[in-house]
């Protein structure tokens, strides 16, 4: 079969890091071909020189047998390249049609759009591959799984060839992920090439046709799938064993840390997010929250740290009412807190690192001496973050946006974490950490519960949501509507509470 | 309340508009004055408000674009003097050029240090402003000085480009003929809140200069180009989220310099008008009074968008028109009770919606207003020029709450960084 693509020596250089060096790639055209490797090997980096965002130092490229030399990711838009990033690159305020037609608007005379035109195209698009979205909506307004819609319709709008999907299910609950798969399928059908990078190993292997493996920067194997186990993928990237998150025994303690009752949060539209929510927490336990993305879970976490406000409802913390506490207040009476988009909510990108260390813990040790910021303490614990959650960087002065998605992540987790906080609200706190160090924030996380930190877990990873909890509660609509044991209940039977499928109690 | 933010746009600011000329009648007819509602004031109105509106587009663009454009004011500055002199030497038409190119060199230079070299957007900004004046006083020092009449603060008179009559509605003349002056009958007939609403509107035709039409014009033409075209797509991304435009190999520092230079342009535009006879006939150091700045006032209040631009233009100019005409006070004094049952309005309103601090907030400063209401009958000439600028500040305390600013307004964007 002929090649869509082949990459040839390729290197990449950042200050102070080689995030390709020499790397070598084959994928065949039609194939759907997975990239692993731990956090910071250097998957996006590649992903990105292939799309002409970045552009490599040495090696060559070859587009279906032509070697390729482009400007811009325009000219690699017109090769037939399409790329969705590990962030989403869409704007908020924006409608689905806006977002999707930029850059490619189809225009009449005097650069009018023809938005018929460009509305019937996305519509065609996204029908012929079962993608259903409005082309009206905000897409503020929209769902996770339904905004990756949105940039893959966005990506075969311009009618690529070749997808690059950088990480597509690290957002994604594993109904969504099942869709996803079922599109890269027919997508294949329809003579795609498609290029992904995932971190949960059995979904590469359910779907992948050929997977690469890099390390370091360096391409170290291609294998096919029914040669290798997941296991034997987890060695490859990182020399080390698949771990599986297991409940330990209980350390529930009898006083509670956190309670909540009667929350009810309504948003600008005056609809009701989050609806009339009770429960508590205790010292040692994790309360793991499901729920597919877009049903209050978000919210609910905000108005527990403070950053929308509750419209009715209690928050106790340690035994003090804080409902209307500022989140300064909440954060110096021991609340950690890991944000669903780490981007959004969780760093500075353009700040150097030992600043980003501090967000949050700003005004308490070690970041701050008197009304000072104390810099020689800020340095020196954003090394210790550096060096126990394993956040690969040249040094702590670089800038955040400079550390690959993952150890972005490593460095919020880390942050939160050395705190040592007495009540940790946690929004997909592993969500883009690979295999190994995921294993490692896990045995943080318990190791903090067993020392008495009581946890609010937010996950799309229903096995983490499992592995890590006490207790269960399923959100659906802004209500929980359902309380399980983890012990008893299986991914499978979670899935069904979260889209309604089951109704009724308690197990 | 819900219903009527479904209106379109233009429906909706006319209900504003509609009851906000009814308060002024209102308070007209307690007050005993005709002073609120009279076609002169509606002309002050106008002639305030077309600054405000120009520094306010120009704003939109820059902002739209991402970057935050509190340098409108020294661009202004710039158009005053460029207007002036380019008028004094060439001519009214190239008065308004020469204007246009001034405000654009300083969106130049602004753009210059936003987006090429990431200096902070605030920061750049006060520094145009602080440029700005030293930049004009030496030029009239090395310029209009040599000018007959002109000196190192001011110029010889400016001359005006005209203005027209609209027909048939304001009594404008077509060729010879003088057409029917519809609102201008209606507003002799002495008619509760109708004659007073067509005095205003035929204020606001009588006499129009064609910079002002072309300013008004601007309104639904930015609409159109930025929200319609493929040049508006780009440059609203540039606002909201430039790395996904990036993505999509949109060049994200060039949409940024169009924008701001397209702001400088227009405050420039904004300057000469001030420079001309429509407000004063001539160049004059400081006249621009912070008119920058309220211009940004009206881009906030109008939510970014331009025909809220234009609703906060008038609204804001409406005060500044009625003052600079108000030799005894007594017109701003009436502003005043408009101000005391406004508050209370909106001290109502937030009740409705439970916002404890906003009720309180204006109830208070109702009663402050009606207080000095009832105990004075003029209002002193210090506080004639200072109770507009409160207005402004109280408008945008109330309304300035649930506003949607581009995403990424003000944010540094480098290329290359995500
Ligand atoms: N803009 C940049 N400036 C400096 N260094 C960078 C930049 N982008 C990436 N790097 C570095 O290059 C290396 C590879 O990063 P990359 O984002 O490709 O990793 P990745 O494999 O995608 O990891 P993850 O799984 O965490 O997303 C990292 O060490 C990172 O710090
Ligand atoms: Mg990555």
């Amino acid at each position: 079969m002929a090649l869509a693509i082949e990459l040839i020596g390729i290197t990449k250089r950042f200050p102070g890091v080689v995030a390709n060096d020499h790397v070598e790639l084959k994928v065949e055209e039609g194939e759907i071909h997975a990239i692993c490797g731990e956090n910071g090997a250097g998957k996006s980096t590649l992903m990105k020189v292939l799309y002409w965002m970045l552009q490599a130092d040495e090696g060559t490229m070859n587009v279906f047998g032509q070697e390729v030399r482009f400007a811009s990711p325009t000219e690699a838009i017109g090769a037939g390249i399409g790329m969705v990033h590990q962030h989403f690159m869409l704007a908020d305020q924006l409608t689905v049609l806006e977002n999707v037609i930029l850059g490619a608007e189809p225009v009449h005379a005097l650069g009018l759009i023809d938005f018929d035109e460009a509305k019937d195209h996305l519509k065609k698009v996204a029908e012929s591959y079962g993608l259903f979205i409005d082309p009206d909506d905000l897409v503020e307004e929209l769902e996770v799984g339904e905004r990756q819609r949105v940039e893959i319709i966005k990506v075969l709008y311009r009618g690529a060839k070749i997808l690059i999907l950088d990480e597509p299910t690290a957002v994604l609950v594993p109904q969504e992920v099942e869709e996803l798969f079922r599109n890269m399928r027919d997508l294949k059908k329809d003579g795609a090439t498609i290029l992904f990078i995932d971190h949960k190993l059995d979904e590469v292997l359910a779907i992948a046709d050929t997977i690469t493996v890099l390390r370091q920067g360096q391409s170290v194997a291609t294998v096919k799938p029914d040669q290798v186990t997941a296991q034997d993928l987890a060695e490859l990237m990182v020399g080390s064993e698949l771990p599986t998150p297991e409940t330990t025994e209980s350390t529930v303690r009898d006083e509670v840390a956190l309670e909540v009752s009667g929350l009810t949060v309504i948003d600008q539209d005056e609809r009701v997010i989050v609806d009339d929510v009770s429960f508590r927490v205790r010292r040692g336990e994790v309360l793991g929250i499901a729920g597919v993305e877009g049903n209050g879970q978000t919210e609910l976490i905000e108005a527990v740290i403070g950053t929308s406000p509750a419209a009715r409802g209690i928050v106790t913390l340690n035994g003090a009412d804080v409902t209307r506490a500022t989140v300064r207040h909440r954060r110096e009476q021991g609340i950690g807190y890991i944000p669903q988009d780490r981007h959004r909510e969780g760093l500075l990108l353009p700040a150097p690192l030992w600043e980003n260390a501090a967000l949050g813990h700003q005004t308490q040790q070690p970041f701050s001496k008197g009304i000072w910021m104390d810099r020689q303490g800020a340095r020196q614990r954003t090394e210790d973050i550096r060096r126990e959650f394993d956040v690969r960087t040249p040094d702590v002065d670089v800038p955040a946006h400079a550390l690959s998605g993952g150890n972005q992540q490593k460095l919020i987790v880390g942050r939160e974490m050395m705190a040592e906080p007495s009540v940790l609200l946690a929004a997909h706190p592993t969500r883009g950490i690979d295999v190994g160090a995921q294993a490692a924030v896990w045995e943080d996380i318990k190791a903090a519960r067993r020392a008495g930190m009581a946890t609010l877990l937010v996950s799309a990873d229903l096995d983490e949501l499992i592995g890590l909890s006490d207790t269960i509660v399923v959100m659906l609509r802004g209500r929980i509507v359902a309380t399980l044991d983890p012990a008893t209940v299986t991914p499978r039977d979670l899935g069904a509470f979260m889209t309604g499928a089951t109704s009724a109690g308690a197990a | 309340m819900k219903r009527l933010s479904e209106l379109p746009a233009w429906l909706r600011w006319s209900l504003y508009a509609a009851g906000g000329v009814l308060l002024l009648t209102v308070v007209q007819t307690l007050e005993g004055t005709d002073r609120l509602t009279s076609v002169t004031s509606a002309q002050s109105m106008l002639r305030w408000a077309i600054p405000i509106l120009l520094a306010g587009l120009g704003g939109l663009y820059s902002e739209r674009a991402g970057v935050v454009n509190i340098g409108l004011e020294g661009m202004m500055i710039l158009g005053t003097w460029f207007g002036a002199w380019g008028a004094i030497t060439y001519g009214a038409w190239w008065g308004i050029v020469a204007g246009i190119i001034g405000g654009a060199l300083g969106g130049l230079l602004h753009a210059v240090a936003t987006v090429t070299f990431g200096v902070d957007h605030i920061i750049s900004g006060v520094a145009v402003n602080i440029l700005a004046p030293g930049i004009t006083r030496f030029l009239s020092s090395e310029i209009l000085t040599n000018i007959p009449g002109g000196s190192i603060t001011q110029s010889p008179r400016v001359p005006g480009v005209g203005s027209a009559t609209i027909p048939f509605l304001a009594g404008g003349t077509i060729g010879n003929w003088t057409t029917p002056d519809l609102f201008g009958w209606l507003g002799t007939r002495e008619w509760f809140f109708i004659s007073d609403f067509a005095n205003l509107l035929k204020g606001v035709m009588t006499r129009v200069s064609w910079v002002t039409l072309i300013a008004v014009l601007l309104v639904p033409l930015t609409a159109w180009l930025l929200w319609r075209t493929r040049f508006g797509l780009r440059l609203r991304i540039c606002g909201e989220r430039p790395e996904a435009g990036e993505a999509q190999g949109i060049d994200v520092y060039r949409y940024k310099y169009i924008g701001v230079v397209i702001s400088g342009a227009l405050a420039g535009m904004a300057g000469a008008f001030i420079a001309s006879p429509e407000l004063s006939g001539i160049y004059l150091e400081g006249q621009t009074t912070g008119r920058g700045f309220i211009g940004l006032a009206a881009l906030i209040f109008g939510n970014w968008r331009p025909i809220g631009v234009l609703g906060g233009a008038l609204l804001f100019g409406y005060p500044f028109g009625i003052g600079l005409r108000d030799l005894d006070g007594s017109a701003s004094h009436g502003l005043i009770l408009v101000n005391a049952i406004g508050l209370a309005a909106v001290a109502i309103w937030a009740f409705t919606r439970s916002k404890r601090t906003d009720t309180v907030l204006a109830l208070a400063l109702s009663g402050i207003f009606a207080l000095w209401y009832f105990t004075t009958d003029v209002v002193p000439d210090v506080w004639i020029n200072i109770l507009p600028f409160v207005i402004v500040l109280l408008v945008l305390i109330f309304f300035a709450q649930r506003l949607r600013p581009p995403a990424a307004d003000g944010l540094r964007y480098r290329k290359g960084q995500t």
